[in-house]
């Protein structure tokens, strides 16, 4: 085993135990910030930026005035739209030590690999039972490539399974670095048509799909698709993308994620607006064409992950 | 696949079902009739032999009741779901409630005026010759005074019958009635006529014989009964069934089984010959799987639909079974419920898995009948077959909240440190709720008192003082305590006080129900009463003990981290603001007000009213956590709707106070503050003996007390408001523990559950779509494995259902537990927007 460094810190904004989808067994997820797309379903959105992010929930706030105290930069004020001017704001979290109610939340916190694995091993015993373990998200994980893979490492040190959730946009590097210590891949692949993943994504995806083809021959590989209607809730969409999987090396199985709209809240907490608002969530069932469609590949479809 | 499913009942045991659900509970009177003849006939005679004579009388007496359908047959009332008084152990209450009994919102049950008139006739005789009369001569000034402000209540025995035992059944199996009455002879015949005792042993082997020689003709009763029934039966199929019936009840309980069929009746003769002598609940049938399947393994005639079917007739039988409680014990144990515990799987004596083919068969009747009773139990051990716990969590999800889980691994260290062997500790049984005792060799008061730790945390930080009464030392005032230590000192001394006053309740009890209530039927088939030539109530069973349980634990542990962060580390408030927030209830209406008040508690009965007319339209399902999310919902739409002055700065401390880390997040910081507020009470508790020469051990369980006792809480520093409910049992504060079940349960875990060796209870709640498919059950069981490597002592589940998460949906704060997870994302709930919510309402019940 290589030497694990465990001062090495980086930026984490939660730590979600009990998750059930996301990997075998019951499994802690690390969200890692920063993310390199801008996806308009996406469920995270505090995640997307490197620097942390402060969540402002107003029902919450006792009007108390200390936070505009403690901000150095003035960047909050009832005069603004959203309390928090967010062009000002930089995520130092003065304000949100200052909040006493806890109406100020700080998304994104710099912390060591020890930090992580100190909070990870209050569920090791689950994990063991369940046949779970560790599974790194985002944002998107390869954006801090050095601290997943050193974080990858430790927990592998332990003796726990690991499994990253991935956008696959990152460079070669990254991938070298990080892919060799998980167990679990779970790659996103969004849409094969370059101009219509770079419309709701904001890149297009031949880095995307070229790192696919690497990433499978590293590690275990499970392709995911958000299904998205008016993006790719379509079976020539799932088609083409069950298609290109199947190129990919040891690929078996095919993750179809309906549509859910659980983060939409998030955007009113951070000042943000949500482009998908008229778009309604789909349901399992919704899905039987384009899992029907997986499945005549030969895959293995499971909706929902 | 790993979901096995469940068969459909019988249509007679449909038929059964359907009579119990419909049935109307009534109150009858011939057992107080006999029970008063009997006494003022005996008015001579030794306490022993009185219950003796009483005993006979009854079951000599008793209508002999046979339904249609039955199989297995013996009731204690004419009615279904009906209930006999016992007048000898307390009856005023009852007198109180004639009018009124029928129409109350909580457990109602008719009294007809002629029963009425019979009952107040028998009632006259007992004035000051209950068992609650002269239990209350012994106890002093200081005891009624912390009772009185809800301190502690021993409401349990001071009314009623103590039960809350688990008796020899194999024995009655294995040699019948004749084989007991054969011991007694012959331990009377060994005696030492030197003895100083002599004269009251033998006593008690003549009581003893006169009791089970009336027991053997109650059941022969029975058979003539069935035979009579027979003789004009025109079905040909119901008169064969009616001729086996007679024959079975002419053979047991009199000698001992010879197939399963007698067994199943006669252990059912045990279970209700038990509850007619005397009234205590939790009657518990207790391993039923280990004493029963020898006699169905022995009987090669009997097909596996037959002794199905046999199980589920018991376990609707189990559901005739019910016991009127005033008006306010009603509210505290709402939906008829009298404990009887059944539990299956474990271990042998010798430390080898026990689980059989019954242990299965019964998680299939639980699955048929879908009734309250049994309170249904299994245990869990490092060696339980996982296809055993994965049965048990299909079960579960059943959404019945059974099976309760119970932890080997815990339990039998916990019993063996109270001086239980290794073997007798192996092959522990439940008793009631979650209280764990050596089956049929223990006396174990487990119910003794509800203890509110949480009142006592008042206390402390007023002094010693409730209102303006100084019931507790002086101990300081909070403003003069500069650090968690110097609080925790000044608990300890309250705790002190309190515990002491606790120990003496109990005990007056005691010696009361030693003096006037000896109970023969029960004392025989409890080790060693025979052997030592004396009743269960005088310290005939080899193991003794008192089992006061506490809760308010959580409430504890969240109030004093909250000082500690708020006041004595960030100084963000001082303690003199605290406790002028607190005795303004954080600025809201509440406390002294007394329209307030009675708002909170009228909207509490018509909520009970509801959860049971609903829990009885469900077929009876009773699901213990889901009554109380109902009972709590009235605290904050009638005390925290709004702040009652404009007084914002105390609104804005409790927000401050709220602020802080809470128990059942699986963090140090303030879980082990309420481990150490939890062992300071337990520590207290063990320091005791009672009469029979047991020792007082801690149980940590409020049934639904919580919610009912919460009401004598004023203000807690974590900002609760007065009046509100309290965590239930080991369980976080409602609503509190947002990391989702795993976290709650390391919690939970972390409050040293070997310690409360008279058990504790930890409610869990799911929703179905985390339990869906194989890999749900699969998961479920990981998570009970887990809890339990973590040395957890029990759990049960509920699964969440519409309701409740329309209840979430109206009261946010008290469910911000209740997380949803989808791949790569998760969420509170509550914290959804309305749409989102009423999307996952809809999809709920549908998940398997």
């Amino acid at each position: 085993m290589d030497s694990i460094n465990y001062n090495l810190s980086g930026t984490v904004f939660d730590i979600q135990r009990f998750s059930l989808h996301d990997g075998p067994g019951i499994r802690t997820i690390v969200f890692l910030k920063g993310c390199a797309l801008s996806c308009q379903w996406c469920s995270n959105p505090e995640s997307q930026k490197t620097k942390p992010v402060v969540m402002y929930k107003q029902a919450d706030c006792l009007h108390c005035g200390r936070c505009m105290t403690a901000c150095k930069l003035g960047a909050i004020s009832p005069n603004n739209k959203h309390w928090i001017d967010r062009s000002i704001c930089t995520g130092c979290g003065e304000c949100v030590n200052a909040c006493p109610a806890g109406a100020l939340v700080l998304k994104g916190k710099t912390m060591t690999v020890q930090q992580v694995i100190q909070e990870l091993k209050k569920d090791a015993t689950t994990y063991r039972r369940s046949g779970g373990g560790v599974t790194l998200s985002g944002g998107e994980p390869l954006m801090q490539s050095a601290f997943a893979a050193e974080l990858l490492k430790a927990c592998k040190g332990q003796g726990w399974n690991t499994a990253i959730e991935t956008t696959g946009l990152g460079t070669a590097e990254a991938i070298e670095t990080v892919i060799p210590y998980v167990d679990t891949v779970l790659l996103d692949i969004k849409h094969i048509d370059p101009e219509q993943h770079r419309k709701y994504t904001g890149s297009t995806n031949e880095v995307i799909l070229k790192n696919a083809v690497r990433i499978s021959q590293i590690s275990n590989t499970v392709v995911r698709v958000p299904v998205i209607p008016g993006f790719n809730f379509s079976v020539e969409a799932i088609q083409k993308i069950a298609e290109y999987a199947k190129t990919l090396m040891g690929v078996r199985t095919i993750h179809l994620l309906p549509y859910h709209t659980f983060g939409e809240n998030k955007y009113d907490l951070l000042g943000k607006e949500y482009l998908l608002k008229d778009v309604k969530p789909l349901h399992p069932e919704d899905l039987a064409a384009c899992k029907q469609a997986v499945e005549s590949y030969g895959f293995q479809c499971v909706i929902g992950g | 696949m790993l979901a096995k499913g469940f068969s459909e009942p019988t249509e007679r045991v449909k038929r059964l079902k359907k009579a119990i659900v419909d049935a109307t509970p009534y109150v009858e009177s011939e057992r107080a009739v006999l029970v008063t003849e009997s006494y003022k006939e005996t008015e001579g005679l030794s306490p022993i032999m009185r219950r003796a004579k009483a005993a006979e009388k009854i079951f000599n007496n008793l209508p002999i009741t046979i339904h249609e359908d039955e199989l297995v047959v013996g009731s204690i009332t004419k009615n279904l779901r009906s209930t006999e008084i016992c007048p000898e152990f307390s009856y005023d209450w009852v007198e109180k409630e004639f009018d009124t009994m029928g129409t109350r919102l909580a457990d109602p049950f008719q009294i007809p005026k002629e029963t009425a008139a019979e009952l107040h006739e028998a009632f006259k005789y007992w004035e000051g010759k209950t068992t609650s009369a002269l239990a209350e001569s012994y106890m002093s000034q200081e005891t009624k005074d912390c009772i009185a402000n809800g301190v502690f209540t021993v409401g349990n025995y001071f009314y009623g019958g103590v039960g809350h035992v688990c008796v020899d059944y194999g024995k009655v199996l294995r040699i019948g009635f004749t084989g007991i009455i054969k011991q007694v002879i012959e331990a009377m015949t060994k005696l030492d006529t030197s003895d100083p005792e002599y004269i009251k042993k033998k006593n008690f082997y003549e009581a003893l014989v006169i009791t089970y020689s009336a027991a053997i003709n109650f059941a022969h009763r029975y058979a003539a009964k069935a035979r009579e029934l027979a003789a004009v039966c025109p079905d040909p199929v119901r008169k064969a069934e009616l001729v086996q019936i007679a024959a079975n009840c002419d053979r047991v309980p009199e000698h001992g089984a010879t197939n399963f069929y007698e067994a199943c009746q006669a252990f059912w003769f045990v279970q209700i010959m038990l509850q007619i002598e005397a009234n205590g609940h939790s009657i518990s049938p207790g391993r039923f799987d280990q004493y029963m399947y020898p006699f169905l393994k022995a009987d090669t005639n009997i097909s596996r639909e037959f002794a199905q079917e046999l199980v589920d007739c018991i376990w609707v039988k189990l559901n005739d079974v019910n016991k009127t409680r005033d008006e306010i014990s009603a509210q505290a144990f709402a939906g008829y419920a009298v404990f009887q515990n059944l539990i299956v799987g474990g271990q042998t004596e010798d430390g080898l898995d026990a689980t059989n083919d019954v242990s299965y068969m019964c998680m299939e009747a639980v699955a048929h009948v879908r009734l309250p009773a049994p309170s249904f139990s299994i245990r869990v051990h490092q060696n339980t077959p996982d296809e055993f716990l994965y049965r048990a969590c299909e079960v579960t999800r059943l959404g019945l909240g059974v099976p309760a889980m119970y932890n080997d691994e815990v339990i039998i260290p916990a019993l063996c440190n109270r001086g239980v062997s290794l073997a007798d500790a192996r092959s522990y049984c439940i008793i009631g709720c979650v209280e764990p005792q050596c089956p049929h060799k223990t006396e174990g008061w487990h119910d003794a008192a509800f203890f509110n730790i949480a009142k006592v945390l008042e206390i402390t930080l007023n002094n010693g003082k409730v209102g303006d009464k100084q019931l507790g030392p002086v101990t300081g005032d909070m403003t003069s305590f500069t650090c968690l230590e110097d609080i925790f000192a000044a608990y300890k001394k309250q705790m002190e006080y309190f515990v002491y006053h606790l120990a003496e309740a109990d005990n007056c009890v005691d010696f009361a129900h030693a003096e006037r209530a000896p109970l023969p039927f029960l004392s025989a088939l409890v080790d060693d009463c025979i052997g030592r030539g004396k009743s269960v109530q005088e310290g005939g069973a080899i193991y003794n003990f008192t089992g006061p349980q506490a809760f308010g634990v959580a409430d504890s542990g969240d109030s004093l981290c909250a000082i500690k962060k708020h006041v004595f580390e960030s100084k963000e408030v001082t303690m003199a603001q605290l406790k002028e927030a607190m005795a303004h209830n954080f600025g809201y209406s509440c406390t002294a007000s007394a329209p307030a008040a009675q708002t909170a508690d009228c909207s509490d009965e018509s909520k009970i009213y509801e959860a049971i007319k609903r829990i009885l339209s469900n077929n009876g399902s009773i699901n213990l956590a889901e009554l109380q999310n109902e009972l709590s919902t009235p605290s904050t739409t009638t005390c925290a709707a709004q702040p009652a002055c404009s007084n914002a700065d105390y609104a804005q401390i409790k927000r401050i106070m709220e602020n802080t880390p809470w128990f059942g997040n699986d963090e140090d910081e303030v879980d082990m503050i309420a481990r150490r507020c939890g062992q300071i009470y337990s520590y207290e508790v063990e320091k005791y003996k009672n009469p029979r020469g047991g020792q007082f051990q801690a149980g940590c369980y409020p049934v639904s007390a919580n919610v009912l006792f919460g009401k004598d809480v004023a203000a807690l520093p974590d900002g609760r408001l007065a009046k509100a409910p309290l965590a239930d049992g080991v369980s976080p504060r409602q609503g509190m523990d947002t990391k989702g079940p795993t976290a709650a349960a390391m919690s939970v875990a972390k409050l040293d559950h070997a310690n409360y060796s008279n058990g504790t209870l930890y409610n869990q709640k799911f929703l179905p779509s985390a339990l869906a498919g194989d890999e749900g059950l699969m998961r479920f069981a990981s998570v009970v494995r887990s809890y339990f490597d973590h040395k957890g002592m029990h759990v049960q589940f509920n699964v969440i259902d519409k309701a409740t998460l329309i209840a979430a949906q109206q009261n946010p704060e008290q469910y911000k537990d209740l997380v949803v997870r989808v791949a790569g994302y998760s969420a509170q709930f509550t914290v959804l927007a309305k749409e989102v919510q009423d999307d996952i309402i809809s999809r709920t019940e549908q998940s398997f």
